[in-house]
């Protein structure tokens, strides 16, 4: 006989949820969790629908928050580049350069507020932001793979438990016929 | 992309599950990285054209554009970056794309072991 449908422990480490994200239990016996569930076939699919739904918006949530970070990443590696080659092209030949002098350098840091570094500040506080940023990326990537996972457990889970019910719906159909 | 037939009796293990799982990631990376390649695709042809103009031109200084601000950098100097910035971009593409064609086979192998087990009830082509 099959086992219950509890979180599994096999291979992997399976976490029951992940940054505030439900994981989708896995489910060993379509009749087994129907009875765990004390649903019928329709309230169960609906159940499951609704919880791809939700699904599906948090996954926009993060889909957006990871275009955003992918594009401040590029920006902030560009003001580095300047930051660097100014350096190098303040000889005199970027003659209009609003910061003349090298040891200073301003920053916009966004809601009308732009700073005075110097130099070494400014290079350090981009890098941080950098590695910040990217390290914000990882995390939001993983969080992604996982989303995308429970989503398709559940679509499968979904077909499984539609499938046992035709299934079902044969059998019985089988044997009325058998009986009259 | 995937569906399962209806009223199938093969049954779905956690292995399957997984496998399935797996394959579905590795058909997002493939996409991203499709969409990867064709933007180093582009840039290169960017640089191209851009290093193309610059033998055209007679100046002798070019504003070279570094993030919002544009540098005025004597030609030789931009034609050296040009290169360099294009070295770069060709060495990610060839990773790109060594990548992809890991992908690419891993989804293959998965492919045949999904359908052995659960024939017409899975679909794993792209609609």
């Amino acid at each position: 006989m099959a086992t219950s449908a509890s979180p599994q422990q096999p291979g992997g480490a399976v976490v029951a949820e992940r940054r505030g994200i439900p994981a989708a239990s896995f489910v060993e016996d379509v009749q087994i969790y129907l009875n765990q569930l004390g649903l019928d076939v329709n309230s169960t699919l609906a159940f499951l629908q609704e919880r791809l739904q939700q699904y599906k918006v948090v996954e926009m949530k993060l889909l957006a928050q990871q275009r955003d970070l992918q594009a401040k990443i590029p920006d902030i590696e560009k003001c580095l580049d300047a930051l660097l080659t100014d350096f190098e092209a303040s000889e005199g030949i970027y003659s209009r350069a609003r910061v003349e002098d090298i040891d200073s350098v301003c920053l916009w840091l966004g809601a009308n507020v732009m700073l005075e570094y110097s130099c070494e500040e400014a290079t350090s506080l981009l890098r941080k932001n950098l590695e910040n940023a990217k390290a914000s990326l990882e995390v939001l990537i993983a969080d992604l793979q996982f989303l995308r996972d429970q989503v398709t457990i559940t679509q499968v889970t979904i077909a499984r438990v539609y499938n046992w019910d035709v299934h079902q719906r044969r059998v019985r159909q089988a044997l009325a016929s058998q009986d009259s | 992309m995937q569906q399962a037939g209806g009223g199938s009796e093969t049954e779905v293990t956690w292995e399957d599950q997984q496998n399935i799982n797996k394959f579905g990631r590795l058909n997002n990376r493939y996409h991203e990285l499709e969409d990867e390649i064709r933007i180093a695709k582009e840039a290169n042809e960017n640089f191209e054209d851009a290093s193309n103009e610059l033998i055209l031109t007679d100046e002798e200084v070019v504003r070279f554009q570094i993030g919002e601000v544009f540098a005025h950098v004597p030609k030789d100097e931009v034609e050296m970056r040009i290169e360099q910035m294009t070295e770069t971009t060709t060495k990610h593409l060839e990773k790109l794309k060594d990548e992809k064609d890991a992908v690419v086979a891993q989804m293959a192998d998965l492919k045949k072991v999904l359908y052995a087990k659960f024939k017409d009830s899975i679909n794993l082509e792209e609609d």
